[in-house]
């Protein structure tokens, strides 16, 4: 008689789990993954939670768990404070700005993929280079593309038909511009092979009728495709978005959230108030405050992927 | 289909071919600077392939003793003392990649092979799995760095292999498990008849049906683990060294950024990537959307 | 011998009737005359080796430096001579020089004993300190160090921390002006300044005069621009904290309440920003090593920075070399007479781990890097980050012509009046208040006074979040310990 599983196994392979065991097999072999996930995630996210309720600072000269409580005076700070009000709210917005700018890149280009003709193959070679590219490299790249004595300037001054030495990476008002396009120049091929991918997948039969029944082909892109690749579309979306708000690479390379605070994102936030002004028990209160944030959004958006799943 | 005009097929052509040079720029830039002297790093207007190529950068990177030599012969080289080694950065990245790559997808095969074929925890569970990877890292890093340092784990190869192995988890329990899918149970259930044990079922049966699939997950996590940054920064604290941070470490106090070395740098670092990128293509689609969307 | 004893055992032998007052500093000083025979200061490198190799006692032991990306060439010569001395190999372990403060704060955290020894910045030390990651060097000091050590210092305040040692410094980070001398000795330009401002071109005295010059010759359209000073991150709090000082007062005042938000404070800030119209074009933007090259390209007037600096400027790699007159930081007039005011910022300080397995060794390393002898050595390195600290510094020929003679008189008064960093728990904090206010007031975002009000009450609550108390006591050392000169001087 097999332990009982949390649900219903399969019955052909529960003929033959005779013997009781201490542990179900199956459980047994999911344990090394969901070990490795409780220590390495779990455990630190608790003693986040912990942390978040203290004040606590290294620089305090006590053990993080003889830290004094503070309760929800951190919440309130945050609340208040307006440069993590402005991370999160400046970190949205590249979300917003990169994710749809990559997807539409993407579609555009994709359609232009459809047919077949010499040299596709290789085209779509290169064109997925930049996402095959160490993102601290290419981080390293675009620092140097926009110094303000590199060749984006010049190409400009060439367009613009004068000396154009602008430092880009030093304006607060400019400095978030090299680090989205260094995010929409990395992750746009990711999109476009999704995308493409989609497109390829869709049912040949409702296209071609289209077609021969005289549609255009804007018609055809948007009334037929697009409504067939929604869920590709929003599995895209999701995805990139999830990790687009997780940005740190090229923002700590670039400007390290400078100049002042002008391209902190979350991530940066939470790096320099935790590795510059070591206020881990703040920090953790506004990682905490995220956390619950994407998980919900998440746990309630992931309900399309599990429907497609299955 | 339909035919397209000159037109269009003029702005397909631009198009694609803008595309290209777009995604081609920024790293013919960096290999490029790769081989410029130093004096044409930051020379305006900017220099696009160097007149006087050299490998003096690449020396400094990998043959210090060399770089040395040669600076001390040519006027006008750049030399500069390192004291970390590009090989020490490149054989800890390796470690840790293959360590961590190595646990990701043995856990993770037997952790979807559970899922898929004993509904293990129900249908939500792989979903906790997904949770992990919508962490901000940041988040848990100091906590991360309490937790290794009671663990004896700080600024160790093992430490950032199990920091690895746990966020990347998610990406060979989901791509596993959709190659797993695909094989019918079927042919486990007949292997079963004839006596084998499940998990022998399985490696004999299904696993040889999917090893392609797991061979590609091995080689995503790979670049995944090889490409890290944030845990590398911010787990480390000089003991282990990844090409990740190795690249920051060519500043020097006369000249401030290496901006050649680093290019040499990161030119290198990046290949295996690459490579292993144009091994995978076929099921980066599948690895990227967690194994939602397949060919 | 005879510093096994306790105190009280030494002081019976040694007392010569003189009952009750064991006031520290006279024991210190008497059981340290009692050890001048073992230590000085000449040879306090043999000893402290000597000694080193006696506690190593014939084991292998290792020492690991913590150290900045770019300091290898100051250390390397250095501890090769010590293996050969001692038998004591030294490893290195090397961080981006951004992140070695924090990652000897996190050793407090996970004490994982992975180094003995660390160069972290200066003004980082009290937040060191109060996290516990630093040994109390008191007692090690008391033991070994000669009388003379640190007298031969030009700069020791950041070694201290509440009045305890707890690293040495091994760099001289005081903030030198430099300027082309070809313009300030052209006879045709002292003519039109003098007729204009009564006074002839000279190094400046004052921040006053420094501006009246820069505008004097700021002619962009002639391709030459008054100053290549900064207004970037740190360089603008630091340019503002001598201007502030200058006027004639302490940034805080004996109970730590801000005064840099006072009238001397929202006109130095003013100044400040009207002196920016008469830098390069690249004041706003440029890092270190971009105004190395800038000012080396010989068309601005007059630039700030450290030996660092000279060190580029002194090179082939810059077009002034040899072209320049230096100067101190510029002072003001307060209360009728000149106030001058230079200032140590940044620096570095060898320190020891309490995590370390053998802090007994790792101090007499310490003590050795930076005797005279050795500390010599260090700083000829000209790619390293050590600048010199030290009298005898000054005397060697090949750090004259590293950095050239004229730069180096001015250093040595630099460092031997610099006024202190922020010492305090939170510096980082504080400073970058600071900054952030200054830069905005300096784009216009906001009206100086403002800024600066916006600094104090950050200012308050971080004072309060680290302890008034114990900010105060450490914020009264630090003032007792403005050179003596610029002490009264202060408000």
């Amino acid at each position: 008689m097999a332990e009982p599983v949390r649900s219903p196994p399969s019955p052909r392979l529960e003929m033959r789990m005779g013997h009781r065991r201490l542990i179900p097999f199956n459980v047994a072999i999911a344990l090394p993954a969901q070990l490795t996930v409780l220590t390495v995630v779990l455990v630190p996210t608790a003693i986040v939670v912990w942390l978040s309720f203290t004040d606590w600072q290294p620089t305090q000269g006590i053990p993080w768990y003889q830290a004094e409580p503070v309760w929800f005076w951190n919440y309130y700070d945050l609340f208040h404070d307006a440069r993590f009000v402005a991370a999160v709210l400046r970190t949205l917005l590249i979300v917003a700005v990169c994710v749809v700018v990559e997807f539409l890149l993407a579609m555009s280009l994709a359609l232009l993929f459809l047919d077949d003709w010499p040299w596709r193959k290789i085209a779509i070679s290169i064109i997925i280079l930049p996402m095959m590219v160490v993102p601290v490299d290419a981080a390293n790249a675009f620092f140097m593309l926009f110094n303000d004595r590199g060749p984006i300037n010049y190409l400009i001054s060439i367009i613009v038909g004068r000396q154009f030495e602008f430092a880009w990476l030093a304006d607060p008002n400019w400095a978030l511009l090299p680090i989205m396009l260094a995010e929409i120049w990395q992750w746009t091929p990711l999109m476009f092979l999704l995308v493409l991918t989609g497109l390829m997948n869709l049912p040949e039969n409702q296209i071609r009728a289209a077609y021969v029944l005289g549609a255009s082909r804007t018609r055809i892109v948007l009334r037929i495709m697009l409504p067939l690749l929604t869920p590709v579309i929003i599995i895209a979306l999701l995805v990139r978005s999830v990790e687009t708000f997780k940005i740190f690479d090229p923002v700590y390379i670039l400007t390290r959230g400078g100049p002042g605070a002008a391209t902190e994102t979350i991530s940066m936030f939470m790096y320099n108030g935790a590795f510059v002004y070591f206020r881990i028990g703040y920090i953790a209160a506004a990682a905490l405050m995220i956390l619950v944030v994407v998980a919900a959004i998440c746990v309630n958006l992931s309900r399309p992927l599990k429907r497609h799943h299955r | 289909m339909l035919e397209d005009n000159l037109w269009v097929r003029f702005l397909k052509r631009t198009g694609v071919g803008l595309a290209i040079v777009i995604a081609f720029f920024p790293i013919f830039w960096l290999v490029s600077t790769s081989f410029k002297p130093i004096d044409e790093w930051q020379r305006f207007p900017p220099v696009w392939i160097s007149s006087e190529p050299t490998l003096q950068n690449y020396r400094i990177v990998f043959a210090p003793k060399a770089a040395q030599e040669f600076a001390a012969k040519q006027k006008g080289a750049i030399s500069y003392k390192v004291s970390g080694s590009a090989w020490k950065a490149f054989g800890d990245s390796a470690v840790i990649a293959i360590g961590a790559t190595i646990f990701s997808v043995l856990f993770g095969t037997l952790a979807a092979y559970s899922i898929v074929r004993f509904h293990t925890g129900g249908s939500s569970y792989p979903f906790q799995f997904l949770v992990v990877r919508m962490f901000p890292p940041i988040a848990i890093v100091v906590p991360m760095v309490v937790l290794f340092s009671i663990l004896r784990l700080s600024d160790s190869y093992l430490g950032l292999i199990l920091a690895y192995t746990a966020f990347t988890l998610p990406f060979s329990i989901w791509m596993i498990r959709s190659f797993i899918e695909e094989v019918p149970e079927e042919l486990e259930g007949a292997a079963l008849i004839y006596g084998m044990r499940p998990l022998q079922a399985f490696l004999k049966v299904t696993f040889p049906l999917i090893r392609g699939g797991v061979l590609a997950t091995a080689l995503f996590v790979f670049i995944l683990n090889w490409s890290e940054f944030l845990f590398a920064l911010t787990l480390t604290s000089g003991h282990v060294v990844t090409v990740t941070l190795q690249v920051a470490n060519y500043v020097s106090a006369s000249s401030g950024k290496l901006y050649g070395v680093q290019a040499a740098m990161g030119t290198i670092s990046t290949l295996p990537v690459i490579l292993f990128g144009y091994v995978i293509q076929r099921h980066l689609v599948r690895g990227l959307s967690f194994g939602a969307i397949k060919r | 011998m005879s510093y096994r004893h306790s105190r009280r055992s030494f002081l019976t032998q040694a007392a010569l009737g003189t009952a009750a007052l064991t006031v520290a500093p006279s024991l210190v000083m008497s059981t340290r005359a009692a050890r001048a025979a073992k230590l000085s200061l000449e040879n306090v490198h043999v000893d402290a080796a000597r000694r080193a190799k006696e506690l190593a006692d014939g084991k292998p032991v290792t020492l690991t430096i913590l150290e900045p990306s770019g300091s290898l060439g100051n250390i390397k010569p250095i501890a090769e001579q010590w293996k050969a001395a001692t038998g004591i190999d030294i490893q290195y372990v090397e961080v981006p020089l951004d992140q070695i403060n924090q990652k000897v704060l996190l050793e407090a955290v996970s004490k994982s004993g992975s180094f003995d020894i660390a160069l972290p910045a200066s003004f980082g030390i009290p937040d060191l300190v109060t996290s516990g990651i630093l040994v109390n060097l008191d007692e090690l000091a008391e033991k070994y160090e000669p009388e003379a050590y640190q007298k031969d210092y030009l700069y020791t305040i950041a070694n201290y921390y509440k009045g305890s040692l707890y690293g040495y410094e091994t760099d001289g980070d005081a903030y030198v002006m430099f300027y082309l001398k070809d313009w300030l000795d052209d006879p045709e330009e002292n003519k039109k300044f003098s007729d204009k401002h009564g006074y002839k071109l000279k190094v400046p005295d004052t921040w006053e005069e420094l501006d009246a010059m820069m505008a004097f010759f700021h002619r962009p359209e002639r391709g030459r621009f008054g100053g290549a000073l900064y207004r970037t991150q740190y360089f603008i709090a630091w340019e503002w904290w001598v201007r502030f000082h200058a006027k004639g007062h302490y940034p805080f005042d004996d109970n730590m309440t801000p005064q840099i938000n006072n009238e001397a404070g929202v006109k130095a800030l003013e100044e400040l920003i009207a002196a920016s119209k008469f830098l390069y074009p690249g004041a706003r933007s440029n890092g270190l090593f971009e105004n190395f090259e800038a000012f080396g390209q010989g068309d601005k007037f007059c630039n700030i920075g450290w030996g660092g600096t000279q060190k580029f400027l002194n090179s082939d790699k810059s077009k002034v070399r040899g072209k320049l007159a230096f100067g101190p930081m510029p002072g003001g007039i307060v209360k009728g007479t000149l106030l001058k005011t230079p200032y140590f910022n940044w620096g570095w300080n060898y320190v020891v781990s309490s995590a370390s397995k053998q802090p007994e060794i790792a101090y007499l390393f310490t003590l050795y890097a930076c005797s005279p002898a050795m500390s010599t050595i260090a700083v000829r390195d000209v790619d390293g980050y050590f600048d010199p600290f030290r009298k005898a510094h000054y005397k060697d020929p090949q750090i004259i012509q590293n950095y050239s003679e004229p730069f180096l008189a001015v250093h040595e008064a630099a460092m031997r009046d610099s006024i202190p960093d922020l010492y305090l728990r939170g510096q980082g904090e504080y400073f970058d208040v600071l900054r952030v206010n200054l830069q905005a007031a300096d784009v216009g975002e906001k009206k100086p006074k403002e800024a600066l009000d916006e600094v104090a009450s950050k200012w308050d609550t971080i004072t309060r979040r680290m302890g008034k108390q114990s900010q105060v006591v450490q914020w009264r050392f630090i003032k007792s310990n403005y050179p003596e000169g610029i002490r009264n001087r202060l408000a």
